[in-house]
């Protein structure tokens, strides 16, 4: 049976395909039309998805969307209703925003693609978010908990799900309903602090690590507990149904102050960059205790020693970390992609399982489902430039790259299918040694063109991770996928100075061979090298981009940054040295010699 | 180099460039302009066949993207010596595309339609720019901005131009009206788009007033009535695949 599951229309689109119960590829739209984040219809993903497998859109099954867009378009009118009349500005464009393409996502499916309208289906947001969560994770038996924005209505669900020869199943018990949201209230602060909501996310959990949690009074204000161990957000301080430019509102500036303008750097070094810190600690402390306290019922309600968690609440690594530690779960379970990209997946696999009922299959325990990166392209590229193109066999290959990685260079590094989700997992990095906080500085000033307090990942083979970091038990799998925040063991800290944040600790890759054998030999060959074998690895992007998926975008992000080194399959490429970056000299003399 | 259209708007341009907030304010819509034409032209770079073309175009991008920084650098140093921060200056692009007016699309543009529309765009900003150049004599720091990033756009339309006449050596010309006719008739579509958008609006806040009161007020008396914390999960719970609710 084949299954192309689709998301779209608010954030992160993406197509997914399933043949015969298992993933055939995957890939969010971003990467394809490389435009960060793109909600638009995922034709591009589609088109790579039935490309690749040699599939024609009759040859499809089914074609399943991942949430009821009237169901949703149904929350807005309510909560549009119900704000009335404060909702008066933002009621027309809610509207003309649903009508325009949202609620008629059956037509523009089969338009698009070509496919009946009746092999069009439709699973819940939140069933979509579960799937990817537990039908991905090598587990038979587990508690599921869901949590993200808003899906139709609901913003945090809870449930089990069993796997069996017999069949699969999956049930939810409870949830918590709109606009009592976990992620629209980290959302609300994303929006605050001065960063983009559905992207910033991650910055605000970077910039807790600078502040104190001087704040959870006000932010208690904000949110408060009920009786039965659920939450209500205080419509008074925000404007989710009101306004459509932010969702904080002015009795929440009120009480934090004023907001950060997103073009104003923040400088930690002042009052005002320290409140915003302040900010960012609190509201990080309230969603990790709120999330270990309904994971720590579940598991009391449950009795199961497995979680799966997904939504884009779960890419919050240190709330992971913690859930994992204090809620009971001896394993926590979070999809390379546990966002709304992940339920493209997610919906394929819930409509094969549960609306089809076929039968039961491990899925591979990986994130690598998208496009390859072809070496020969890159060859090809670099070589009409005057780059110096190398074609290497596997053991030079390592070899020369662990070198200049100890000599501290920089290494854009492509293998692959790239990955599913928003973290590059070995496939799609930048690698480079993980001692120095220069290294650091020079990767956010001359690399990735972002912010100074934002820190970066390592990764290391599993079997030497415990070494260096201070892995509780199952925090090697939680870290799999780079789901969780752990403490850099103190006497490594020195010699892991670009990698371990200011709090301490690291959002660690434990790396299994089976999962990336190419990187896991490079860090082998690294740790030859110089007795450690660690690498910082962060995705191979400059801010505001999405990740590299082709080899040619991988080069043409290596022209423009201060990588040193790229490496596609057997190719490697080396930097012209220059002395001058390329917009100190005018575009007229920079091409004068070849035009 | 300024076209008559620019010349006749002149005060208009003095109005925007005299004010302190609105100076900041265009600066940084120019930062997420020349970014997301950076970007554009990025990626044409990633998708021509042509490995002069994919040289010329990255070189470009690079330009674009750097014209971003400049523009977002000096947009942020002048922010911060903004007295009052009471009211959010800025909220998302008001230019949307990367070229402000013109929405430009890379995927399936053949290089000949993607050069003559990159020597119209970059003509038109060269004109605009060197108004703008103008009306910062008192700020320096801008004013050399807009210099060096004039200089830079002089470059692109010339190499546009003579790149157009390399690939296209006999249909540059028309290939160049085509592409003046094109962005008329974006405008045209921008502005029909707009004018919609506004009478949509209008028309969906009467219904809002006039049709929906009797709405909110059920639908107010029954989220009353709806107790709080968890509820019953629906998510799982509804019968029909196909249906949409």
């Amino acid at each position: 049976m084949k299954i192309l599951g689709i998301s779209a229309h608010y954030h992160d689109s993406a197509a997914a395909l399933v043949v015969d119960g298992l993933p055939v590829c995957a890939v969010q739209e971003e990467r394809m039309s490389r435009r960060k984040n793109d909600a638009g219809f995922p034709l591009g993903a589609i088109d790579w998805c039935l490309d690749h497998a040699k599939l024609e859109p009759d040859d499809l099954d089914a074609v399943v969307f991942y949430e009821r867009s009237m169901l949703k378009f149904d929350r807005i009118l309510t909560s549009a209703l119900r704000a009335f009349p404060r909702s008066w500005r933002s009621f027309p464009r809610a509207i003309k925003n649903s009508l325009g393409e949202k609620v008629w996502v059956k037509g523009v499916i089969s338009s698009q693609m070509g496919v009946p309208r009746s092999k069009i289906l439709f699973t819940d947001h939140h069933a979509s978010h579960a799937a990817a969560a537990f039908l991905t994770a090598p587990t038979r038996r587990a508690a599921i908990l869901t949590a993200d924005g808003v899906g139709e209505w609901a913003t945090l669900t809870t449930g089990h799900g069993t796997r069996t020869d017999d069949g699969t199943d999956i049930r939810f018990e409870r949830e918590i309903r709109f606009p009592d949201s976990l992620g629209l209230l980290y959302s609300a602060f994303t929006a605050y602090l001065g960063f983009t909501v559905n992207e910033g996310e991650y910055k605000v959990m970077g910039l807790a690590a600078y502040g104190r949690p001087t704040m959870i009074g006000q932010v208690n204000k904000l949110i408060r507990r009920t009786s039965d161990g659920a939450f209500v957000l205080d419509p008074e301080y925000f404007d989710f149904q009101t306004a459509a430019e932010h969702s904080y509102s002015p009795k929440f500036v009120e009480l934090f102050g004023p907001p950060r303008h997103r073009y104003e750097p923040l400088d930690l070094e002042s009052k005002e960059g320290q409140r915003f810190a302040d900010c960012a600690a609190s509201v990080q402390r309230v969603l990790e205790d709120m999330l270990v306290d309904i994971a720590r019922e579940l598991h009391r309600s449950t009795g199961l020693p497995d979680l799966c968690f997904g939504g884009g609440v779960a890419l919050n690594g240190v709330a992971n970390a913690r859930i994992l530690a204090e809620s009971g779960f001896e394993r926590v379970f979070v999809p390379s992609a546990p966002g709304d990209a992940g339920c493209a997946l997610g919906a394929a696999l819930y409509a094969d399982r549960m609306y089809f009922g076929n039968p039961d299959r491990e899925i591979p325990d990986h994130p690598f489902w998208g496009p390859p990166a072809d070496g020969d392209e890159l060859a090809r590229a670099a070589r009409e430039d005057n780059h110096p193109v190398e074609s290497l066999d596997a053991p030079a290959l390592l070899d020369r790259v662990a070198s200049q990685l100890a000599e501290g260079r920089i290494v854009g590094w492509m293998e692959g299918a790239c990955e599913f989700g928003p973290r590059a997992l070995g496939h799609r990095s930048i690698l480079a040694a993980p001692h120095s906080s220069e290294t650091r500085d020079r990767l956010n000033r001359d690399i990735k063109f972002r912010e100074e307090f934002r820190p970066f990942a390592p990764v290391v083979p599993r079997d030497v991770a415990s070494r260096y970091f201070d892995l509780p038990p199952g925090g090697a799998r939680l870290a799999r996928f780079m789901s969780g925040v752990f403490p850099v063991r103190p006497e490594w800290r020195p010699q892991l100075a670009a990698v371990t944040h200011v709090d301490g600790t690291a959002r660690v890759q434990v790396l299994d061979r089976d999962m990336a054998p190419a990187l896991h030999a490079l860090l082998e060959a690294y740790g030859r090298h110089t007795g450690i074998p660690v690498l910082l690895n962060t995705s191979f992007n400059v801010a505001g981009e999405p990740i590299v998926t082709r080899a040619l975008e991988g080069y043409s992000t290596f022209r423009r940054c201060g990588i040193d080194l790229l490496v596609a399959g057997s190719t490697v490429v080396r930097k012209r040295t220059t002395s001058a970056s390329p917009t100190a000299i005018p575009m007229q003399e920079r091409v004068a010699s070849w035009v | 180099m300024s076209s008559p259209l620019d010349t006749f708007l002149r005060p208009v341009h003095q109005w925007v460039w005299g004010d302190f907030d609105r100076r900041v304010r265009k600066l940084l819509a120019f930062a997420e302009v020349e970014t997301d034409g950076g970007r554009d032209i990025l990626r044409a770079s990633e998708l021509t066949p042509d490995p002069l073309l994919r040289r010329l175009y990255l070189e470009h991008a690079i330009d674009e993207l750097h014209h971003g920084v400049l523009f977002r650098e000096r947009g942020a140093a002048l922010l911060r010596v903004r007295a009052s921060r009471s009211a959010p200056l800025f909220t998302g692009n008001p230019l949307p595309g990367g070229h402000g007016l013109d929405d430009l699309r890379i995927e399936g543009e053949p290089d000949h339609r993607l050069l003559a529309f990159l020597h119209v765009a970059e003509k038109s900003a060269a004109g605009r720019f060197e108004i703008y150049r103008r009306l910062v004599d008192d700020d320096p720091a801008t004013r050399a901005i807009f210099e060096q990033i004039l200089r830079d756009e002089v470059f692109h339309m010339n190499y546009t131009y003579t790149q157009l006449a390399r690939v296209s050596p006999k249909s540059y010309r028309w290939q160049i009206w085509r592409a003046r006719g094109s962005r008329l008739w974006k405008r045209y579509l921008r502005i029909a788009a707009a004018l919609g958008d506004v009478i949509g609006t209008a028309m969906i806040a009467l219904v809002y007033f006039v049709v929906l009161p009797p709405f909110a007020w059920a639908a107010k008396r029954a989220h009353r009535v709806e107790g709080e914390g968890w509820k019953p999960a629906r998510t799982g719970a509804r019968d029909s695949a196909a249906s949409q609710y």
